[in-house]
């Protein structure tokens, strides 16, 4: 059976593009081993909420990593400046309250993902509610000015019908 | 016409007598009493009293023209007319004339175009007409119309037609009595009027030495109103009273011989006799073996009488005859030509007919019988069979099948049936329709006089848009100028008979069919409006008294101006019968305003008053509440000017309307604009919903990357310094 033409170089162009980024990322890992080592379980929060949001965009993964990251930025710091070891790493990773910094600064970006989205819709309600109540005064002037004639009643062109399918 | 300037001397009595004294008619008769003019006589004489009730204790005149002062405390009953009082007339120019004054009842009409021409005419041996005019009269409490006359010295020639006078000695009459009524009946006709009055209780001596006979007035009523059946031709007679219209001069010269013999013999010789007896018997045996009968006529007079009473009016004499006689010619009267009698009789109504005429006479009595008859076809068999008149029997059964094939109620149907065949066999009688018989000049006078004494108007509306006049026009024998003439008015009055609206129906037919009728609306038939130009005046002087809330332009004005007035307010009519509110109000004072500003007066203040308070649909007719507002304001200060044009061109301004009405497009586009923006708003709430989620994740995420810039640079400066 002749292979599928299309298919064929793209799959060429995966594996070459993965050991690409392997041939760059070893070198690299094993330059930073510590490091690794350290972000690898600071950021296990970062993952889960990655995972938990897929399909709903990065915004929740963005959010929790960003503040998961700025937890572990003292120790990072530390373990960069102080002496950049496998021991230091491991000496960072059972610090409880290491972890319960970089974690709880982790939830604290969980709790800023789930409330900023009623801030900012309670914000625009209110921003809506004094239009309307602008307009609704001017509404009234015209009445007052023109007489209950000049009333009218918006009815939008693509409104759905509101009978019930016989 | 010019109505006249009162001047009142007199406290006037008090409201509720006044009207006693103009009440309606004490009871609504049917139309049957109209046929007797002997019972209608006897009504006005009641009626008469009744105006002449309320003259207050204290005496009082009026004063016209500022010359004849008028006592109505001061009747003269000898004089009065069957439609007109007789009261003492002081010439102040000319003290010692002897002038008196009649003053026709409010629920008469005068006719007025015959005073209009004898006014100033010297008609010789007639009463002379001094003046006429309409005239406030305080018994009455409204105006009336005041005809003055010379007033004669003698008295009447018979006192009534129940009464007996000596007879005028035989060689006398031709002198004194056939002479002037002769030479005054020839003046008349050269002018162009029939007298219609023509009767022995309407001559008078001028003179107190009675030597000079005059014929009396004949414009307190409409035409023969006032005429007993016995002194009308069988034709006039078989009329209602006031359908009789004014006639031909032939019927005239039938109520002078009829005149003259009734003073030949000293009496009446049928008083005593019914209307229906009257008619019969002149119908079956003529006019003049039914007035003559065994009495012992002059038998120098008896050629003259047997051509006036001749019932053929072609064959009738004609004044020329008699001035022919009178100088010794001597003619003999043709006689009519009898009508053609059946083998066997007809038996109808518990009675045996041999002709024609006398049994449509009575089947126009014993109406619904008359129906039977004509349904069952024996009227068309006998006809047919008995009279020999294939051609008549062929028409009426013509008529039958037409009018049983009409759809309708059978009332309805048996009612046109009955009149089509009466007209078909006896053609030159009146229209018949039960108990209403009019002629087709006499309609209109008949109309008016039923609506001037408020009754019932069906005949007369059935008469127009049933098509009798067509059908009555079509059954004549004979060709007549006249008729082609009558057609041309009666499809006309269809039409207004069609036309709901004010300005047409019924109302506008009465005055489309009486030239001088005064405008009869309730509202200001007191003030005896004759022209278009006083309309205005007389509205303005029952403002005082009249229901504000009412129009002031009713039915019968807008009829009365339409009729009279068509090219100044036929479209401002139109205007005032549309039916959006505010269109039909400046309608309504448009009509006034074109009025007032063609015709005047400069200021009618009571009116403006009256329409002002009726401008609130105008008003509201404006948007801006403003507008409304300083309309509100300046209308009592257009008011007070009695102005309608400025009234009208105030309340109507184009341009402010104009302004008004942009003014309120764009109100409303601005509203509509406003309540789409909050429906937006409003139901945008789901949309806002998923915005806030969207923009509250990408702030939290923006907020947590800040935190953790800052953190890291805040971490690293730390351990740098």
């Amino acid at each position: 059976m002749p292979s599928d033409p299309h298919v064929a170089p793209a799959a060429k162009m995966n594996k070459s593009r993965v050991f690409l980024y392997l041939m760059l990322a070893i070198p690299i890992g094993l330059m930073i081993v510590p490091t690794m080592i350290v972000l690898m379980f600071a950021l296990l929060p970062s993952g889960v909420a990655f995972i938990m949001e897929r399909g709903k965009g990065i915004y929740g993964g963005v959010c929790v990593g960003a503040m998961n990251l700025a937890g572990a930025s003292p120790y990072l710091v530390d373990l960069w400046f102080e002496g950049h070891t496998v021991e230091a790493a491991f000496g960072i990773l059972t610090d409880v309250f290491a972890i319960l910094v970089i974690y709880g600064c982790a939830a604290f970006g969980w709790a800023i993902y789930a409330t900023t989205p009623s801030i900012v819709s309670t914000f625009m309600t209110m921003t809506a509610g004094r239009r309307i109540a602008a307009l609704q005064d001017q509404q009234k002037e015209l009445v007052l000015k023109w007489g209950p004639d000049v009333e009218s009643v918006y009815e939008p062109e693509d409104k759905p019908d509101d009978k019930p399918d016989e | 016409m010019a109505e006249q300037a009162v001047e009142q001397r007199s406290e006037p009595e008090t409201p509720d007598e006044q009207a006693e004294g103009t009440g309606a008619p004490a009871s609504s008769k049917d139309a049957a009493s109209e046929e007797s003019a002997e019972k209608a006589a006897a009504e006005n004489k009641k009626e008469s009293e009744k105006v002449a009730e309320p003259v207050p204790a204290g005496g009082g005149l009026i004063t016209v023209r500022d010359r004849y002062s008028i006592f109505y405390d001061r009747p003269i009953p000898s004089l009065d007319m069957p439609n007109g009082l007789a009261f003492e007339v002081e010439d102040r120019k000319q003290p010692g004339r002897a002038l008196y004054a009649l003053v026709s009842k409010p629920e008469m009409l005068a006719r007025i175009s015959v005073m209009r021409i004898l006014k100033g005419n010297e008609i010789p041996n007639t009463l002379q007409m001094v003046d006429w005019g309409a005239a406030d009269w305080p018994p009455a409490n409204r105006k009336c119309i005041i005809i003055i006359y010379y007033r004669p010295l003698g008295g009447r020639v018979m006192d009534s037609l129940s009464a007996v006078r000596e007879r005028i000695p035989d060689h006398q009459f031709p002198k004194l009595v056939i002479k002037p009524i002769a030479d005054a009946l020839i003046e008349l006709g050269q002018k162009g009027i029939t007298h219609r009055a023509i009767r022995p209780d309407n001559l008078y001596y001028m003179d107190e030495g009675r030597q000079k006979i005059v014929l009396g007035d004949c414009c307190t009523s409409v035409a023969a109103g006032d005429q007993p059946v016995v002194l009308e031709s069988i034709e006039s007679g078989m009329c209602g009273v006031y359908g009789r219209g004014s006639g031909m001069y032939a019927d005239d010269m039938y109520s002078f011989g009829v005149t003259l013999l009734m003073l030949a013999l000293g009496r009446n010789p049928m008083a005593g006799m019914s209307d229906d007896e009257i008619i019969d018997k002149k119908v079956k045996v003529g006019s003049y073996a039914a007035l003559a009968g065994e009495e012992r006529l002059p038998v120098s007079l008896i050629e003259c009488m047997r051509g006036l009473l001749t019932d053929d009016p072609e064959q009738r004499w004609a004044v020329e005859n008699i001035d022919l006689w009178i100088n010794g010619k001597r003619m003999t009267p043709v006689q009519a030509k009898s009508e053609s009698h059946s083998q066997r009789g007809f038996k109808f109504a518990e009675d045996e007919f041999w002709s024609c005429r006398p049994l449509s006479i009575v089947m126009h009595r014993h109406w619904d019988d008359a129906a039977k008859i004509i349904n069952d076809g024996s009227l068309e068999i006998w006809i047919r069979r008995g009279l020999e008149n294939n051609n008549l029997a062929d028409a009426i059964a013509a008529v039958t099948k037409t009018t049983q094939a009409m759809p309708g109620d059978q009332k309805e149907s048996d009612d046109n049936l009955v009149t089509r065949v009466l007209m078909l066999m006896d053609p030159d009688a009146p229209i018949r329709y039960r108990t209403f018989s009019t002629s087709l000049e006499g309609f209109g006078t008949s109309l008016a006089i039923a609506m001037l004494q408020k009754k019932t108007l069906q005949p007369y509306i059935d008469f127009i848009s049933r098509d009798f006049w067509r059908y009555w026009v079509s059954s004549q024998t004979a060709y007549h100028p006249d008729h082609a003439q009558w057609e041309g008015v009666f499809k006309d009055l269809k039409n207004y008979m069609k036309d709901t609206n004010s300005g047409a129906g019924i109302e506008r037919c009465v005055y489309e069919l009486n030239e001088w009728l005064y405008c009869l609306s309730p509202l200001i038939s007191s003030q005896y409006v004759l022209e278009v130009k006083s309309v205005l005046p007389a509205l303005d002087i029952v403002s005082k008294s009249a229901n504000t809330k009412m129009w002031p332009v009713d039915r019968h004005i807008s009829a009365f101006l339409r009729s009279r007035y068509a090219k100044g307010t036929g479209t401002q009519i139109d205007a005032m019968n549309d039916d959006r509110p505010d269109r039909a109000t400046t309608g309504m004072l448009s009509v006034l305003a074109i009025v007032q500003w063609r015709l005047g007066p400069e200021a009618v203040f009571g009116l403006a008053g009256w329409v002002g308070g009726l401008m609130g649909p105008i008003i509201n007719s404006y948007q801006n509440r403003q507008k409304r507002k300083d309309i509100e304001r300046e209308i009592p200060k257009l008011v007070r000017k009695g102005n309608l044009p400025e009234l009208y061109n105030f309340v109507d301004n184009p341009e402010e309307r104009q302004r008004d009405a942009e003014g309120f497009a764009w109100a409303k586009a601005e509203f509509a604009a406003a309540e789409k923006q909050m429906y937006e708003l409003q139901t945008g709430q789901m949309d806002r919903d998923e915005n806030a989620q969207k923009m509250g994740r990408q702030a939290g995420a923006g907020v947590a990357v800040v935190i953790m810039l800052l953190a890291y640079t805040v971490t690293l400066i730390g351990k740098a310094f």
